[in-house]
């Protein structure tokens, strides 16, 4: 059964903006923001379909805010404090500008006046404190998770004035504005986050201040936004900040990828998501746009535990990242559209640098490093030592659809030079429980992941402060350790980078993370009326700049 | 006779109760074997950023780490005060989440039952009266074809063929009354072929009968002879099938509601099972336990009052003439 | 028959050999079928010379083609190898799925006729809640339980049909204990496992079986479905079902899809065919 909401608070006055001529004089008054078209010509309004593969589980905000599918949504329906581009550049969007002190322990943000939530409430400095503090702390015994990455340096924020904020955290926290323009930093009304987690699940009682708002939705089926006539407060970076211009957008599940495509072919709907990436092709030819925008983070590649034999060799973990070849899974599950790895961090962060010399199909080498280290060929083409068979088991990663094809086109890569390969497949819950980074069962974890700022990277590859010791060294490996401490005292970026680079080069060489290819988690198919639209820097697109034409 | 069919009625409904309960204790042990649940696999998506000894805080302040028979127990109460709890997926109430589904499911079952039940009549019509010649072999032989058909595959191919090459209905909206048609068709031919094969070996009895070859003497027409003489006498098993189809509607459901795309029980069970959410499966194993005991329930205590032959112990319902228990399943395994 | 034709003699005294035998030509053709699946199941080398797990990336998605009978998959794999290496596990799973239905159901129904009394009420009870579950649901949460893997998801269907069985076997010897020979050996001092063994078992176990060749073709049918919706093996395993559940994210290639499904159904229609003819000659 579907919840129909009716708009907040529809009085007679929001009933009469709505009449045609009503609202051409509203368009008019904000018609300075808005580019040439113009009110009234035939790109303003339309209605598209969005056919996404999963709704994903919870609507609570603070729970769905990072998941893949409903990151969609809430990209329309809430705003952030800071805008993240598809390059990883910061602009301000509801904070119109900030400050931090010296020792980047206290931050000052001025927001822009006027903003409202889609239920009246003011998005003010009270409201922004509100929403800083459920992201630091949730409320777990309710089953409110706090924002995992959010810094947990933080101690406290107030509001100075109506539009001014002060945060101040335990310790120098350099990483905290780009936190505010990640997937988990959205703004929602203080009534919205006072609510118990039961009812925040329901999506059609939330609000947020974003161009659009949930006009209906049916868990597991359809979620319809409508634009929001009063929004008037986009972020600069996309050159547009008043209303949107479609009418509405509506979310439909459609699991099977095949069905997407063929909808979107057929015009029964206008973007698809996920499609095959082997059907790209003849989309495109058929005149479909097809975007493949890549997020900000890691590349698509196995972090190599080296608590487990025989990973513990280096030898071992060489002959691994030689013997893979990249180029072969690019041009067999994938297309063109995706790049070759360069480092095990995409290339389009700032601070990757390229390395692709490291990362060269070598069989032969390969072979040679495999023979060195004691492993000699037996019965079937099989590598053995003291009596035991070379061999991995990757685990298929559930958020990455292609992961199973490329795990199976690596496993023959492997075989040949005489790597026994196994792999194993599980649901995401599953996965959850039993693939872990440096577990003794998991000798090579799939990494799928982004991030905003690249000097997160080195914090997260030891168990040093709650790391997560991607690479089982714990502490023993002092060259990363040293470089790990020194990119974290980086004060700007022309010192940080080359630490950086030499980062990303040591990683490689003593083949720590294995990269696969540069990864494209988010892929869209499109009908080509459809236009305008905007990626940002984790590659959901953003609807609120685009148009549909008519004809 | 009527305190001894009150005390039967009576025993049947605390049999009824006993199989409910036990079929939600069943479901909770099955699914509290599974490792992990949906809460903490959400703190677990790598996005997150969670460290271990955040997730066990997290999970230790909602409760999930007490003991399985504790949370056995605590379950069970609120199940028999009605309370079905909240959904570990979605933190929404689970009554609700089956409320909006199941609308959607009764109309495909309904429609699956009426496309399964006029193909069978269709098919026993034909198995007595279409001429040999015109192949009333091969039209016998159709039961076993649409047993042996994944519906998956019917489903691929009626959405392929009559969704995208002709347009008969919009992929898209697979609730209208065209899309929900063709899922039908998907779920009912697999149904049609149990029933029909009840149906037919039934009929092959009945129309050895003397009044068969009575009515037939009398010039009556064939559609005549089949409804009036044939068919009635060979409904009554045909009806204890369709009651033991049921399950098998809301099974196939599971994957034709898969799919078509439509958004009702059987895609909420897959959604459950794989994030493990326990408090919605063990609902909807009940809520499947319930239609099938009562649907049981209520042939058996109707069947005493029409047939007086029927004895009141045990479960002795007529059975399909010759068909023996088998038939409960899906074989229709009929030894005419 | 093609009497007239001397050349068909051979044929002639085949068809007649089959006629003393009374095997329709469609049952004969059943058991073909079946025998060329079991031959793929045990020497899948001798029907194919393609590597089922290698292929030539370079020759992905080709069209059935007389090099490729089936065409290929998304990585450059020959199909029709694919499917006959894909046979033995379909077939194995299908296997012990029966035989744990035969098995647990028929020890369930066995005890609970034989014995009579409280253990009949109990285990009647237990065979209720395991009918009131519908089997496919049951089986979808059992497999969740135990993990994606073709053998799972052959214990989760095994399982969904121990009622079945337990209903048959039960009904079966209830009825051949009050068969007049039963209770004359009871008469003449027999003991109860004597009678059991010589007389309960081998009575009750012919329907058994004839219910066990006709889950045999259906149990094909619902492992294909769990691997459909994604409880089977990882790849490289190409058993019907994942092939055409693989399949189906290419449909562009259609062939992907309907090669599996047509082996598929000619195999569990043969199946049903032969399970039939046992029946009826039974």
């Amino acid at each position: 059964m579907t919840e129909r909401l009716s708009p907040p608070s529809l009085s007679r006055r929001h009933l009469l903006i709505a009449t045609p001529a009503a609202a051409t004089a509203a368009l008019a008054t904000t018609a300075g923001l808005r580019p040439a078209r113009g009110a009234g010509s035939p790109n303003d309004g339309g209605d598209i379909t969005f056919l996404i593969d999963s709704l994903g589980g919870t609507w609570i905000p603070n729970n769905s805010a990072i998941s893949s599918f409903q990151g969609h949504i809430w990209g329309h329906v809430t705003d952030k404090l800071i805008y993240v581009d598809a390059d990883g550049k910061i602009s301000p969007w509801i904070a119109e500008r900030w400050e931090q002190n010296d020792t980047a322990t206290a931050f000052t943000l001025h927001l822009k006046q006027g903003v409202t939530f889609s239920d009246g409430t003011p998005l003010d400095a009270p409201a922004v404190v509100a929403n800083l503090d459920i992201w630091y702390a949730g409320r777990r015994n309710e089953g409110i998770n706090p924002i995992g990455l959010f810094p947990k340096t933080y101690d406290h924020a107030e509001a100075v004035d109506a539009a001014t904020v002060k945060v101040f955290f335990k310790v120098p926290t350099l990483g905290f504005i780009p936190t505010l323009g990640y997937h988990g930093s959205i703004l929602i009304s203080p009534k919205t986050i006072a609510r118990p987690a039961a009812r925040q699940a329901n999506l059609g009682k939330t609000s947020g201040s974003g161009p659009y708002l949930v006009d209906s939705w049916k868990e597991g089926d359809f979620v319809r936004l409508v634009r929001r006539k009063d929004y008037n407060w986009g972020p600069p970076a996309v050159g547009h900040t008043g209303p949107a211009f479609l009418d509405s957008i509506t979310y439909k599940l459609v699991a099977e990828q095949s069905l997407r495509v063929s909808a979107v072919q057929s015009g029964q709907a206008d973007i698809g998501y996920s499609p095959p990436p082997l059907e790209l092709q003849s989309l495109k030819e058929a005149g479909f746009t097809v975007a493949t925008p890549r997020y900000l983070g890691f590349v698509n590649g196995w972090a190599i535990n080296t608590k487990l034999a025989p990973f513990d060799d280096v030898r071992v973990r060489q002959a691994l990242q030689a013997a893979i070849n990249r180029q072969e899974i690019i041009d067999t599950v994938y297309t063109p559209d995706w790049k070759l790895a360069e480092s095990f961090i995409q290339s389009n962060v700032p601070g990757a640098t390229d390395h692709r010399e490291l990362l060269a199909y070598d069989p032969a080498r390969a072979e040679k490093l495999l023979d060195a280290a004691g492993w000699t060929k037996g019965a079937g083409g099989i590598r053995w030592k003291d009596g035991k068979p070379l061999s991995l088991t990757l685990h298929a990663n559930p958020y990455l659809a292609t992961s199973k094809a490329v795990g199976e086109l690596s496993a023959q890569q492997l075989g040949r030079i005489g790597w026994k390969v196994a792999i194993r497949a599980y649901d995401v819950v599953t996965f959850g429980e039993k693939v872990r980074f440096n577990s003794p069962t998991v000798p090579a974890y799939e990494v799928t992941r982004s991030f905003i700022d690249a000097g997160t990277v080195a914090s997260i590859l030891t168990d040093a402060n709650n790391g997560e010791d991607w690479f089982g060294l714990g502490e023993s490996d002092p060259k990363i350790n040293e470089l790990r401490d020194r990119i974290a005292g980086a004060g700007s970026a022309r010192v940080r980078d080359p630490l950086l680079d030499e980062l990303q080069k040591y990683v490689l060489e003593q083949g720590y993370f294995i990269p696969l290819t540069q990864i494209v988690q988010r892929i869209y198919v499109q009908n080509p009326k459809l236009k305008g639209e905007v990626y940002n820097g984790i590659a959901y697109a953003s609807y609120y700049t685009a148009t549909k034409s008519t004809a | 006779m009527r305190n001894a069919y009150r005390a039967y009625a009576a025993k049947r409904l605390v049999q009824a109760v006993v199989v409910i309960l036990l079929a939600y204790v069943l479901t909770f042990v099955v699914v509290s074997i599974l490792p992990g649940d949906p809460i903490t696999s959400v703190l677990r998506d790598p996005q997150n950023g969670f460290t271990e000894a955040e997730i066990q805080e997290i999970v230790a302040a909602q409760g999930l780490d007490k003991p399985i028979p504790v949370q056995l127990w605590t379950s069970l109460c609120h199940f028999l005060t009605g309370d079905l709890g909240l959904s570990m997926r979605s933190s929404r109430p689970v009554a609700t989440l089956i409320a909006e589904v199941l609308p959607s499911t009764l109309v495909l079952a309904s429609a699956g039952l009426a496309v399964a039940l006029l193909l069978a009549a269709a098919l026993g019509y034909g198995s007595q009266f279409l001429p040999k010649r015109f192949g009333q072999g091969f039209l016998r032989g159709f039961p076993a074809l649409f047993l042996s058909v994944p519906n998956f595959v019917i489903g691929l191919v009626l959405i392929h063929l009559f969704g995208f090459q002709f347009g008969f209905f919009r992929v898209l909206d697979p609730d209208s009354v065209r899309a929900t048609f063709f899922a039908a068709i998907a779920l009912g031919i697999p149904v049609s072929a149990q029933i029909a094969e009840v149906l037919i070996a039934n009929l092959d009895h009945e129309s050895r009968q003397e009044y068969a070859a009575v009515a037939r003497g009398r010039g009556l027409g064939p559609t005549r002879l089949f409804v009036r003489h044939l068919l009635k006498p060979s409904s009554l098993p045909v009806v204890t099938v369709i009651a033991l189809t049921i399950g098998e509607l809301l099974g196939g459901s599971l994957i034709t509601e898969t799919v078509f795309g439509r958004t009702g029980i059987g895609s909420l069970v897959q959604r459950s099972a794989t994030s493990h959410d326990l408090p919605v499966l063990q609902a909807v194993v009940s809520l499947a336990a319930v239609v099938f005991v009562l649907v049981n329930l209520i042939a058996d205590l109707v069947y005493p009052l029409l047939d007086p032959r029927v004895k009141l112990i045990g479960d002795h319902r007529p059975r399909p003439a010759g068909a023996d228990e088998s038939a409960a399943d899906t074989s229709g395994a009929v030894t005419p | 028959m093609t009497v007239a034709l001397p050349s068909s003699a051979w044929r002639v005294t085949a068809a007649s050999r089959l006629a003393v035998l009374r095997v329709p030509p469609a049952v004969a053709l059943s058991f073909a079928v079946i025998a060329l699946v079991i031959a793929w199941s045990i020497v899948p080398g001798l029907f194919t010379s393609f590597d089922p797990v290698n292929g030539v990336p370079a020759d992905k998605l080709l069209g059935p083609s007389a090099a490729h009978w089936f065409g290929t998959d998304h990585l450059g794999r020959d199909l029709y190898t694919r499917v006959v290496y894909g046979t033995a596990s379909s077939v194995e799973s299908a296997l012990i799925a029966v035989s744990i239905g035969v098995a647990a159901g028929g020890l369930i129904g066995l005890l609970a006729g034989f014995l009579g009394g409280w253990v009949d009420v109990v285990l009647a009870r237990l065979v209720d809640v395991l009918l009131a579950i519908p089997s496919f649901l049951l089986a979808v949460i059992i497999v969740t339980a135990l993990g994606f893997d073709t053998i799972n998801v052959a214990i989760a269907t095994g399982l969904s049909a121990v009622a079945v069985f337990a209903r048959v076997m039960r009904a079966e010897v209830i009825k051949i204990r009050q068969a007049t020979f039963v209770e004359a050996s009871f008469l003449l001092g027999g003991s109860r496992w004597h009678i059991l063994s010589r007389h309960v078992l081998p009575n009750a176990s012919r329907s058994v079986l004839t219910l066990a060749v006709l889950r045999f073709g259906l149990s094909i049918l619902v492992i294909a479905s769990l691997a459909f919706l994604g409880y089977g093996d990882p790849p490289p395993a190409s058993d019907w079902g994942l092939l055409i559940s693989i399949g189906k994210n290419y449909l562009k290639w259609p062939w992907l899809v309907y090669a599996p499904a047509f082996v598929t159904i000619a195999t569990v229609l043969s199946i049903n065919r032969i399970s039939r003819w046992l029946r009826q000659t039974a």
